[in-house]
C-alpha cells in the first residue's frame, strides 16, 4: 500500500483556522483548512490515504463517500507542491 | 578615495569609492554623517564601470567558501559570510541603488531583524501606514494623493519586525519623491493591498491571507532555504500584529477617511 510522508523543506504556521505551508525550496505558499491541516500533521509519518480517510472519519465525524477521493487528490497535490513524498 | 558614513534603518555604514559620481549620489540621496568611533555594521567598498546598462532584474547567486556573489548585468555584489564587509562593482547609478535595495534587503534579512516591503509608507496622526499592490496598482499614486502626509518610502518601506513590535524606519530607496531621512521610527499601525476603483471600501483579511498576500511584496534575492525560512517567520510575526487590508480606492484622497 502506498504510503506518503512530508519532506524537509517546509515551515507551517497554523493562524485561526488556516494552515499555512511555504515550500522553503521553491517559495511558494499553500494554504490548508482544518481538515487539511489535520491531515498534514498526521503526514509527520507515513500515512496511506486509507490510513488518512479513516483518520479524517473518525476525527471530522464524517461519513462521505466519496472522501476517499478527495484524500487522494489532496495527496497528489501536495506531491506537486513538492511537500510530500513517498514514504519508503 | 572617499570615505562616507550614514545609516540606514537601525544599521551604520561605512562607504569607501574612488568615484566622485558614486559620492554625489550619496550626498543627494543620503543623510551623511560625521565619522563616529563607534564601528560600522557594513563597511562597503564601491567602484563603477562594471558591466552594461540594465537588462533586467535577473539575479545570480553564487555562495562560495569566502562570500556570497549576487550577480546582475548591471551589478555585481560580493559579501562575506560575516555581513560585515561588501564590494559593489557597478555600471551606473540605477544599478547602485538597485545594488544597495538587493544588499540591505539581504542584510536584514539574515540579520533576522526585518524587511523590505515593495510599498509606499506614509505617517498619519504619528502612525505608518503601508500601502503595497502589484505593479501598476497605485502605490505611487497613493503617495501623492496623501500629500501633506510625510512618506517614510514611496517604492520600498523598511520594516523592523521584534515579536512585540513593528516599526518602520525611513527609506533612502526611492523611485520619484525625495526621503526627509527622519530620524526616528514609526509604529506601522496598517498594510493596504491596493486596488483602485470606483467607489471606496475595505475589507480585512484573514491572518492566513495576509501573510500569503504579503509574500509577494518583499523584496528577496535569495535561494537559500534558510532565508525563506527567516522571511516567513518574520511575515509571520508581522501579521499577528498588523491588520492587512484589501483597500478599493477611488483616484483621490478621501480613502483616508477610512483609515483614519
Amino acid at each position: 500500500m502506498q504510503q506518503y510522508i512530508k519532506k524537509d523543506n517546509y515551515e507551517t504556521v497554523q493562524l485561526d483556522h488556516e494552515w499555512i505551508i511555504m515550500n522553503t525550496d521553491h517559495f511558494t505558499v499553500t494554504k490548508l483548512n482544518d481538515i487539511g491541516g489535520f491531515c498534514w500533521s498526521l503526514l509527520e509519518n507515513p500515512q496511506s490515504t486509507e490510513a488518512l480517510t479513516q483518520s479524517v472519519k473518525v476525527q471530522f465525524h464524517l461519513d462521505n463517500l466519496n472522501l476517499s477521493i478527495h484524500i487522494e487528490d489532496f495527496l497528489r497535490e501536495l506531491m506537486e507542491y513538492g511537500l510530500i513524498q513517498h514514504a519508503v | 578615495m572617499y570615505n562616507l558614513h550614514f545609516t540606514i534603518g537601525e544599521h551604520h555604514f561605512f562607504i569607501k569609492t574612488p568615484s566622485i559620481k558614486i559620492k554625489e549620489f550619496f550626498r543627494h540621496n543620503y543623510l551623511l554623517q560625521n565619522p563616529t568611533n563607534s564601528t560600522s555594521d557594513l563597511a562597503i567598498y564601491i567602484e563603477d564601470g562594471y558591466g552594461l546598462p540594465f537588462i533586467d532584474y535577473e539575479v545570480s547567486v553564487i555562495k562560495t567558501h569566502n562570500e556570497i556573489i549576487y550577480k546582475r548585468a548591471d551589478y555585481l555584489i560580493k559579501l562575506d559570510h560575516s555581513y560585515n564587509n561588501a564590494y559593489l562593482f557597478i555600471h551606473d547609478e540605477l544599478a547602485l541603488k538597485h545594488a544597495l535595495m538587493n544588499l540591505y534587503s539581504s542584510y536584514i534579512v539574515q540579520q533576522n531583524w526585518g524587511l523590505l516591503i515593495h510599498s509606499s509608507c506614509v505617517i498619519n496622526n504619528g502612525m505608518a501606514h503601508i500601502f503595497s499592490g502589484h505593479s501598476g496598482a497605485g502605490k505611487s499614486t497613493v503617495a501623492r494623493l496623501s500629500s501633506p502626509r510625510e512618506l517614510l518610502a514611496d517604492e520600498a518601506t523598511i520594516v523592523k519586525i521584534t515579536s512585540n513590535d513593528v516599526v518602520v524606519f525611513d527609506s533612502p530607496f526611492r523611485s520619484e519623491l525625495n526621503g526627509k531621512c527622519f530620524p526616528s521610527p514609526y509604529k506601522l499601525e496598517s498594510i493596504h493591498l491596493l486596488n483602485q476603483s470606483l467607489s471606496n471600501s475595505r475589507e480585512r483579511l484573514t491572518r492566513g491571507n495576509s501573510l500569503i498576500q504579503l509574500m509577494d511584496t518583499v523584496f528577496y534575492w535569495t535561494e537559500s532555504s534558510t532565508d525563506a525560512r527567516k522571511i516567513f517567520k518574520l511575515l509571520h510575526l508581522l501579521v499577528n500584529q498588523v491588520p492587512v487590508y484589501d483597500l478599493y480606492f477611488q483616484k483621490n484622497n478621501t480613502f483616508w477617511e477610512m483609515i483614519s
